[in-house]
């Protein structure tokens, strides 16, 4: 998904303010590819946008990383707004904001980032500085050494219990469903080589289930162990409305990453399901009335069998289009990435002959 | 200079051992065929193996200027590993084989020249299997004589992966999800001449089987979409008319047999004089009917979905195999 790009939607800041403390110049912040972008979806007008890029930027810069941050403004302004712009005359192309009129989700954030974004390395944070930034260190060496994507596990956390006790049931669910070794899918500090991210679409609310989804699609998938500093947003339970939603996810989660191109395989095992357990009802009332003499009226089950055959039928049926749908559309999907072709040059393969 | 005339395809997962022992016998099979057909290319499709494949791959490479090496971002699998070959082939036949050396290079030869002889497709036919009977041999041979009984055409061995093709004839094809077996079948569907030749076929020497038993359930189902959807595709609303009219059938066989027994019963229910059972049968008519509702909805949906896509407008692969063959 894209985001639409004309001025009604996206306000581009225009450049302002007074340049603000002692920040060093570098020669490198307009450059067309840096090591690291750090995405950062603003949701509130209360967000550290300064401590942000202080706490994130500075360990970067220990590192010798050529870095930049962007911050996606999702439909916020105020207060945070203004502080960017300081930020942004201070750091110069080093810091860089997009502002949306209408809040779209952090999915859409990170796409409009992504298009924008110049590193070779994506850094996803919240909006304040949740988990230590020395952990940046290793989670970047992570992806140094070849993992894909990196994400974190708070350990210890440092949260009310209630928050934890949920967060931790929901990463057991997960766990349990997925049959993968994760231990916190809620935290957004995340390391993403940028290949990664170009692959996997992102939207709705997949935001969350990002690693799962790398995950489910081949792609190596790191998780480290990182120090929590604190933690935002809503505190206690929850309530059904989040519970109910993260299950629809899952459910999504798993059927595009398993059956996007046989989607009959999905809806046929249902659909046959169905259809047997009403068949075998049917078989059996009808067995009864010719060889027991046992009339069929008076007997809802036959409703049951019957309901249960159209219901199977009608889930084929659902299998049947999807599959029209992913047949005619083979020619746009292009199941692989070619990471790289290696050959010999067509010059130095023919050079003594002609 | 000369166009590639012969890609020899190749997709590798973990061939380590093998790597070295196959480019000497594709070497010494593109030897055989002499000048005609040369330059060929020998395409290595990795499939983000986790062993030294690549480097066995990029040493080759680095001896043999015909070798190219595609290397996958991640593991895709059999079927993306032969269509990014066939994007990627320059010559004007593409042979494909497996990696694990139970295909013989020699053989390629004489597929070739077969299919000089105006064949489309040439499939390798292993006669004689050197694989185990129960795991192997038997779930191979049912589902082949099933693929062969449903789509008409016949062909013995749809696992083996050495086949030849004209170019012309892969360019046009999308397969995808495992569909690779079915290549001689789709093309066949298409007009294709397909032609089956018996190959050699090698004990493994190295690593171990990457198929298990568990691919039969999904095989069929992969076969009734290669046998049915291709078709469904061209006009969805006729096909699932004809769903929704046998439906329909079922509906009027439901009501004929609810009419016929009317005001044989005793006069309960409505107070139309219909009995129970007559009730049972009027509320199964209905839910038949809603089914014949649901069905060319459902159609009028998938043409919607096929004209969005623009695959009518697009040139099929009968049209192409008609040029060809004039």
């Amino acid at each position: 998904m894209s985001v639409r790009t004309d001025s009604e939607i996206i306000t581009k800041a225009r450049h302002g303010c007074a340049p603000g403390g002692s920040i060093e110049p570098v020669d490198w912040a307009d450059d067309h590819e840096l090591d690291v972008s750090v995405i950062v979806p603003v949701q509130s007008s209360d967000a550290e946008v300064r401590d942000v890029v202080e706490a994130l930027g500075s360990e970067l810069q220990r590192q010798g990383r050529k870095w930049e941050v962007v911050f996606v403004f999702d439909g916020v302004a105020g207060e945070a707004w203004d502080e960017v712009l300081e930020l942004r005359a201070a750091y110069g192309r080093r810091v860089r904001s997009i502002s949306f009129k209408n809040p779209f989700g952090e999915s859409v954030c990170l796409s409009a980032a992504l298009e924008r974004a110049r590193g070779r390395y994506i850094v996803t944070s919240p909006q304040y500085v949740q988990v230590d930034p020395v952990e940046l260190r290793s989670m970047l060496s992570a992806l140094d050494g070849g993992a894909d994507f990196v994400t974190p596990w708070r350990h210890p956390r440092v949260d009310p219990w209630l928050n934890r006790l949920q967060s931790a049931a929901f990463n057991l669910v997960i766990r349990s469903i997925i049959r993968m070794h994760f231990h916190d899918l809620n935290c957004y500090f995340r390391a993403i080589r940028r290949e990664v991210l170009d692959d996997v679409a992102v939207y709705g609310e997949m935001y969350r289930f990002l690693p799962v989804i790398a995950y489910r699609q081949g792609y190596r998938v790191v998780e480290v162990r990182v120090r929590h500093l604190k933690e935002w947003g809503r505190t206690g339970f929850f309530g059904l409305g989040i519970y109910t939603r993260r299950f629809l996810d899952i459910l999504a989660v798993m059927f595009l990453t398993k059956f996007t191109l046989k989607p009959l395989r999905f809806f046929g095992t249902i659909g046959g399901a169905f259809g047997l357990a009403g068949a075998v009802i049917c078989l059996w009332l009808t067995g009864q009335k010719l060889f027991l003499g046992e009339p069929l009226s008076g007997k809802p089950l036959l409703l049951l069998g019957v309901m249960l055959i159209v219901l199977g039928v009608q889930v084929l049926g659902f299998g049947l289009v999807g599959e029209i749908i992913i047949f005619s559309q083979a020619r746009n999907l292009k199941e692989y990435r070619v990471e790289r072709v290696y050959e010999t040059p067509p010059k130095a393969r023919h050079g003594g002959d002609d | 200079m000369k166009p590639v005339q012969l890609s020899i395809v190749v997709p590798i997962f973990n061939e380590e051992e093998s790597l070295a022992i196959l480019h000497r016998e594709i070497g010494e099979a593109l030897e055989a065929m002499g000048e005609e057909w040369s330059p060929a290319e020998i395409l290595f499709v990795d499939d983000c193996s986790t062993d030294a494949s690549l480097h066995v791959m990029i040493s080759l490479l680095r001896q043999d200027p015909r070798v190219r090496v595609l290397k996958f971002r991640r593991n895709y699998g059999q079927t993306a590993a032969l269509s990014a070959g066939f994007d990627e082939a320059r010559g004007r036949v593409v042979v494909t084989l497996d990696g694990d050396l139970q295909n013989d290079p020699a053989d390629i030869p004489s597929m070739v020249l077969e299919l000089e002889r105006g064949y489309d497709v040439v499939a390798g036919w292993r006669k004689r299997r050197h694989d185990g009977f129960i795991l192997r041999r038997l779930p191979s041979i049912i589902a082949n004589r099933l693929i062969a009984r449903t789509t008409g055409v016949s062909i013995h061995d749809t696992g083996c992966t050495l086949k030849a093709f004209r170019t012309e004839v892969v360019k046009s094809m999308n397969i995808y999800a495992e569909q690779h077996r079915f290549l001689p079948v789709l093309s066949a569907g298409s007009g294709a001449r397909v032609r089956e030749l018996v190959v050699h076929h090698r004990p493994r020497r190295f690593g171990r089987s990457k198929y298990g038993i568990g691919r039969a359930f999904r095989v069929l189902i992969d076969l009734f979409v290669i046998k049915y959807i291709a078709q469904f595709s061209h006009r969805p609303i006729q096909y699932f008319g004809i769903i929704s009219l046998t439906t329909m059938g079922f509906g009027l066989l439901f009501g004929v047999v609810a009419l016929l027994s009317l005001g044989t019963g005793d006069g309960h229910g409505l107070g139309l004089g219909f009995n129970d059972w007559e009730m049972a049968v009027f509320t199964v008519l209905a839910l038949v009917f809603s089914c014949v509702v649901y069905f060319s909805l459902l159609g009028l949906l998938a043409e919607l979905a096929v004209k969005a896509s623009g695959m009518h407008r697009r040139s099929t692969l009968d049209r192409i195999l008609n040029e060809l063959h004039g």
